[in-house]
């Protein structure tokens, strides 16, 4: 009974998912003022690694996710967010275990890419402020 | 690991999931290696931000729990109709398709086939009613056969 109304609440999340937007691809102008700084703030702070505004992370990993397909998403957020089991994740969804990997592999990899590449891109703009400074 | 590149092993776990001497085992592969280390910071920050999403307490949508409602409606509406018809409604697009094709093919082997007799009746003719009354080769003729190949012969004659 559990199990059959997992799959039926998860169902109807992945249809919801299916009508949002979906990103062809991130970048730092999409990113709202917050989540810049909180960006910056981790740069320069790697070690730390500490969420201390909450919400505008979890805004930031919307954005992040915003780049997946409802299917790829409900993947990472099961295993890497809720620490799910492959297991767990194929008896809710109703996929094969080989899916939920597969599933789990590639959001993981476009999520780390794209966050990749916001941070190159504040390294770069971080680089270019003292340059610009110093010109005047 | 260490001359290995790191962004596979990233990508296959979750960073939580890994042993500590897996993780020292990056952390030194990366001090070296300038992608792997930004390939690193971006997994960690990553896994960062989609913790704090499930962390967070989000209230859903009044519509959502009619969904689910829906959606279960419609679940038990389709476990209460018979096994077969259920077997049927998913399986009749294939069965019909199955039949237009078997009388597809019934259609055209019979076409094809059609011009066969003519081949045979000059088979026919070319046999004598000598070699058919003296009963050669009459194991693979008909009735009919026979008492064409006699009276073709008794016309030309």
């Amino acid at each position: 009974m559990e199990g059959w109304l997992t799959r039926i609440t998860t169902n109807t999340c992945l249809n919801i998912l299916r009508g949002s937007k979906r990103r062809s691809e991130l970048t730092i102008s999409d990113l709202s003022e917050d989540e810049d700084k909180w960006l910056e703030e981790q740069l320069s702070d790697p070690e730390q690694q500490s969420v201390e505004n909450s919400v505008v992370a979890a805004d930031l990993a919307d954005r992040l996710l915003s780049v997946l397909s409802p299917e790829d998403q409900q993947a990472l957020l099961m295993i890497d967010g809720e620490q799910a089991s492959v297991k767990e994740v194929a008896e809710a969804t109703g996929w094969s275990e080989s899916k939920v990997k597969v599933r789990a592999f590639r959001a993981r990899k476009k999520v780390r890419e794209a966050m990749e590449r916001l941070l190159g891109s504040k390294k770069l703009s971080a680089k270019e402020k003292p340059a610009t400074s110093e010109s005047r | 690991m260490k001359d290995q590149h790191i962004t596979e092993v990233l990508d296959n776990a979750a960073l939580a999931t890994l042993s500590p001497s897996e993780l020292d085992e990056i952390r030194a592969h990366a001090r070296d290696c300038e992608p792997c280390s930004n390939a690193f910071a971006a997994a960690q920050l990553s896994t960062l931000v989609i913790k704090e999403r499930t962390q967070a307490v989000v209230e859903p949508s009044p519509f959502f729990q009619t969904r689910v409602m829906a959606a279960l409606r419609e679940q038990q509406a389709v476990e209460s109709e018979p096994a077969m018809w259920r077997l049927w409604k998913s399986a009749r697009g294939l069965v019909s398709s199955m039949a237009l094709t078997t009388a597809a093919l019934a259609v055209l082997s019979f076409m094809v086939s059609a011009p066969a007799p003519a081949a045979s009746d000059q088979t026919v003719s070319a046999l004598s009613a000598e070699s058919v009354i003296l009963g050669q080769d009459a194991d693979d003729l008909t009735y009919e056969q026979v008492m064409n190949a006699i009276y073709e012969d008794d016309e030309d004659k």
